[in-house]
């Protein structure tokens, strides 16, 4: 009985429908407005012009200007970026040595007195709590520097305005304006920054913004960069340059990212994503003056500790992976030393090595432990002195001792260029791939977001390890 | 450490990619070319002979066995093959040279035309492809529709009339709701019209009205029109056409009484300092990006003017009821308005 | 200890301070459910702080708070659940977003619904209030942004406001917790039923689409008598919705 109604009733919506012809939602829209100014007239009184604030307009007018808008822009950001890592230094250092320095050696004993067997100490202490620990201290710092400083430009006002500065610029690779904050905040995280893309409510610009966010150079490879450029870049220079060479090439590195992200956007905007539904809005609300401590608060609840955890969660069996595949043999090589050597090959025709690639493999979770497994297992298969023993990350305090193991493993001029381009062009970590799942719930992005990325950096690296060799 | 020729892995990578660009670029790449190049599947063939046929009789313009051939550009062969095929389970009446549908026939090509249609209005309403781009699209999509598929795409549009180039749907039950209009070329000068159908072919001439910005539901009026060209006016701009393309265009004659608008800008060409009212916003913007503007507040009516120039020159910021909302161009050109 | 005498203000109902109680994210055994709907940008994160003591962060974007958020407080010994939906322009869209929104008034069954506008942008705000006005009988507009809306010599007239939208209207600025007790207060009698509203419906709609609008809701009601919002489900039906048409077959507009 019921059911016959409801199929009545809508059968009497579709003739009604195309009696009314294709203009309702439009009709209805204006109705709605048209209404809402006749109560509006009744009620509103407005004592002065309409418009801005005197002030919001004067700051507009400046922060969009044609000549202060992007010199203003830039230095805000470089004041962010620096701020950041410069003041993370210090919290980084001091977390370090706590957690790595002076905790662990305790558990390890702690371990032997409560009489764990070596291996399983090894296991937990050596393997997951020193990845977790490391991770820690070099991500917490600047995440918990960068986060609220952004939120406090958000809180303001101040970011919608880069949006519509820069929209232009991405318009033309088929992304959106607000592509260049989520971008920003990958320079943070890469996870954040993939949260971050929700304020994009066009379906096709956020995928783009999605999947080329990890062309953002995030705090974990920050470091990296750094390192090896004054090691090897900054090395070819006399020495009086080499600061600068070596701070230019890092910046070049992360230009080249912004370079790859718009190329990107372009080509998928082309091709892939050429369907999706595309819309564009940009709302500039008024600036208000944001709650300091309260801002402080939220940022650090809100994304510092989400990110922080999920992180946590990946970065523990990673720690467990690296010590198994360092501690298991298999006949009288490590499972570590079967793979380099396997990997070795592919390695060297990418200007890389094998250790190299198992260091990315293993170190999927977090770009922080990077360079410690890989100076790990430089040591582990040149067999050289130094270091902590099998599966246990280490890092030195002075970039020349790592330059020195880095040089045993056979590291040249090339092997430094391209681990920067690969540091830069490679899958995003498994937080970022797993945020990315959540974000988009598709599988098929996922993997995009995933594969693409590394498969540009084979390319990449091959191309200037071929191009390289022919020259030199 | 390892030797190799850094020289020959370069070339063989470059030889790789070539191939691999030659291969797949787009719609110009050998894969995509063989892939369209290949046999069609027999009931491709019977169904795009279905359509043709029911399109050339309803424009009483028959066609024989040869003629089927020639314009489907397939084999000859094949073509007779599927004909005799088709007349075997009764589609089609062969007798000689001519080939008339039958009714299941007739009714199997439009529920093809339905598919047809109905895909390229969900194209519209729900995707980000090009306009140019519909008909490809559909043209592949109407052969992989089942009859399920086709009733449940029709509910999910909201059981819509017209497919966007304002030809109508054919209703599940087979009706087919006439277009009752006059082609633009045969218009005498001074009429205000409006355009309710865009012919979709031949491929070419659609594709210069769609680059010219023509869209169906603009009012137009005809200012001149001679052998050599038609000029019409409409949303504010002068348009120029040569008759053979404005034939592919039907409009609707309006009463002398309705107004038609000359002094209509669109909001891209509203300059600083300026105030407007808006008229309305163009057909051409459809779907979810037509009702964000609405949502938006750009309706017929509400006052509007630049409020911050962009550094880069757009995306524009307008102050509409109150708020600051910045548009790119593509859009503003979109939203008519009537400078005050 | 001998109880003070109370100054007027503090035995004020609207001054209960005693009644109210945060609750945060205790959610358990509520006796009424609040929604809080409202257009992005108009601070309806801080009036969902305001109310329950939580922290969420409200991010001067538009478009912020993209799930729904919960929390709760407690007034005069009653327990109310407060859902924020996520900020929207209009009901009349098919994003995410709205649908969100649109599903919860509907069929979250709230009790009362606190739209929250943006006191200098009331017209702009007006296009989702009259939306919710639609589907609702049940709502107190939340006029925030009074600070900012003085700042801008705008001034509004409450009582004229509430008189044509049929629903009470209180001014508030939540940042400073200005007109929080009254619009509990507020929320308390509409939830008990001791402000019962009229609300505003839409008027301004060509005849052809009014009567056909008119048409199709009187057959609603015919069908199912105590649907408080059938010119809204012809609205929607009228526009094809697809998601409103599915959810009439499946029956889930009569539970």
């Amino acid at each position: 009985m019921k059911e016959t109604n409801v199929e009545n009733l809508i059968s009497l919506s579709n003739d009604l429908r195309w009696q009314i012809g294709d203009e309702f939602h439009d009709n209805l829209a204006e109705g709605i407005y048209a209404d809402a100014a006749e109560i509006v007239k009744g009620s509103v009184r407005n004592k002065k012009e309409k418009g801005h604030l005197r002030f919001d307009a004067k700051l507009d007018q400046i922060l969009t200007s044609k000549y202060l808008g992007f010199p203003l822009m830039f230095l805000i950001l470089a004041v962010v970026l620096w701020l950041t890592i410069v003041g993370a230094n210090y919290p980084s250092a001091m977390l370090g040595s706590l957690l790595l320095d002076t905790v662990h050696p305790f558990l390890k004993d702690l371990g032997v007195t409560v009489g764990l067997p070596v291996w399983l100490n090894g296991f937990l202490i050596d393997g997951v709590y020193l990845a977790v620990a490391w991770v820690i201290a070099v991500m917490l710092p600047p995440m918990a520097i960068f986060f609220p400083l952004f939120t406090l430009l958000e809180d303001f006002g101040y970011l919608p305005r880069v949006a519509f500065n820069l929209d232009n610029l991405f318009k033309r690779a088929g992304a959106h304006g607000k592509q260049a904050l989520t971008m920003s905040m990958g320079f943070g995280c890469n996870a954040a920054g993939v949260v971050a893309t929700r304020i994009i409510d066009s379906p096709r610009e956020r995928l783009i913004a999605i999947i080329t966010n990890n062309f953002s150079l995030c705090n974990g490879r920050w470091p990296t960069q750094i390192l090896i450029a004054t090691i090897f870049v900054g090395a070819v220079v006399p020495k009086a340059w080499s600061g600068l060479v070596s701070l230019a090439a890092v910046i070049g590195i992360a230009v080249l990212g912004m370079g790859f992200m718009f190329f990107t956007s372009w080509a998928l905007s082309k091709t892939v994503l050429k369907g999706e539904v595309s819309t564009f809005s940009l709302e500039l609300p008024p600036y208000r003056p944001p709650r300091f401590w309260k801002t402080i608060y939220t940022s650090l609840i809100d994304r510092t500790l989400i990110v922080l955890w999920r992180a946590i969660v990946f970065a523990a069996p990673a720690g467990a992976v690296i010590w198994l595949i360092s501690n298991v043999h298999l006949g009288d090589l490590s499972i570590a030393a079967w793979s380099i050597d396997f990997m070795n090959p592919f390695g060297y025709l990418l200007g890389l090595n094998g250790v190299i690639l198992l260091a990315y493999i293993v170190a999927i979770p977090a770009n922080e432990i990077v360079i410690p497994t890989v100076l790990m297992l430089t040591v582990l298969v040149t067999g050289i002195g130094g270091g902590a023993g099998a599966g246990v990350m280490f890092e030195l305090d002075s970039a020349n001792a790592t330059g020195d193991i880095l040089k045993a493993g056979g590291w040249t001029l090339l092997t430094a260029v391209n681990l920067m381009l690969f540091s830069l062009l490679h899958n995003p970590c498994s937080t970022t791939i797993y945020t990315i799942y959540k974000e988009t719930k598709s599988l098929k992005w996922t993997a995009v977001a995933s594969i693409l990325p590394v498969i540009m950096g084979f390319v990449v690296t091959f191309l200037v390890a071929q191009v390289w060799r022919l020259l030199s | 450490m390892y030797n190799y020729n850094p020289f020959w892995a370069l070339t063989i990578f470059l030889a790789v990619a070539v191939l691999g660009f030659f291969l797949f670029r787009p719609s110009k790449g050998w894969f995509w070319v063989i892939n369209k190049g290949a046999k069609k599947d027999k009931k491709e063939l019977i169904e795009d002979i279905l359509k043709l046929l029911y399109h050339s009789e309803n424009e009483d313009k028959p066609v024989n066995v040869n003629d089927i051939a020639r314009i489907l550009n397939d084999d000859e062969k094949e073509v007779l093959e599927s004909l005799s095929e088709m007349a075997e389970v009764d589609l089609i009446s062969l007798s000689g040279n001519h080939v008339k549908l039958t009714k299941a026939g007739s009714d199997y090509a439009l529920r093809m035309v339905r598919a047809h249609r109905l895909w390229e209005r969900f194209l519209a309403e729900k995707t980000g492809y090009d306009e140019a781009d519909w008909h490809h699209i559909a043209e592949k999509k109407e052969h992989e529709l089942s009859a399920a598929e086709t009733e449940q795409l029709a509910a999910k549009l909201g059981n819509p009339q017209f497919d966007p180039h304002g030809d109508p749907i054919p209703t599940n039950t087979g009706k087919v709701a006439p277009i009752n209009g006059v082609l633009l070329s045969e218009l005498e000068t001074d009429t205000i019209a409006r355009i309710i159908h865009i012919k979709d072919k031949p491929d070419i001439v659609y594709k210069q009205i769609v680059a010219e910005n023509i869209h169906i539901g603009s009012h137009i009026r005809v200012v001149e029109k001679s052998p050599e060209r038609i000029v019409f006016h409409a949303e504010g701009e002068a348009f120029v056409l040569a008759p053979i393309v404005a034939a592919n265009i039907t409009v609707s004659v309006l009463k002398k009484d309705v107004l038609f608008e000359e002094n209509i800008a669109r909001l891209s060409m509203l300059q600083e300092n300026e105030t407007a009212e808006i008229i309305g916003i163009s057909r051409e913007m459809r779907g979810e990006s037509r009702r964000r503007l609405l949502d938006l507040g750009f309706v017929k009516g509400a006052d509007v003017k630049i409020d911050l120039p962009n550094p880069l020159g757009e995306p524009k910021a307008f102050l509409i009821k109150g708020t600051s909302i910045a548009l790119r161009d593509n859009q503003a050109s979109k939203i008519l308005i009537k400078k005050s | 200890m001998e109880a003070a005498p109370k100054s007027a203000c503090e035995t004020c109902p609207q001054y209960n301070a005693e009644g109210l109680k945060k609750l945060g994210v205790n959610l358990n055994e509520a006796d009424f459910v609040v929604a809080l709907a409202g257009n992005p940008n108009t601070g309806k994160s801080t009036v969902f702080n305001a109310l329950t003591g939580l922290k969420q962060h409200t991010g001067n974007w538009p478009g912020k708070t993209v799930t729904r958020a919960e929390g709760a407080f407690q007034y005069n010994d009653q327990k109310y659940k407060l859902v924020d939906l996520p900020g929207t322009y209009s009901l009349l869209s098919t994003s995410e977003d709205e649908e969100v929104a649109r599903n919860f008034i509907l069929f979250g069954r709230p009790s009362v619904t606190i739209i929250v506008a943006d006191a200098s942008r009331l017209e702009r705000n007006l296009n989702l209030v009259l939306q919710v006005l639609e589907i609702t009988d049940k709502a107190v507009l939340c006029l925030n942004l009074m600070d900012e809306a003085e700042r801008n010599d705008i001034e509004v007239d409450t009582r004229t406001l509430a008189r044509d939208l049929g629903i009470p209207v209180v001014a508030t600025s939540a940042r400073y917790l200005r007109g929080i007790p009254e619009l509990i207060q507020t929320v308390s009698d509409l939830a008990n039923g001791r402000i019962v509203c009229k609300p505003h419906r839409i008027k301004n709609i060509p005849p052809n689409i009014e009567k056909a609008v008119t048409k199709l809701s009187n057959e609603i009601q015919a069908v199912y008598p105590d649907i408080p919002n059938s010119r809204w489900l012809a609205f929607r039906l009228l526009e094809g919705d697809n998601h409103v048409i599915e959810l009439l077959r499946k029956g889930e507009f009569v539970k």
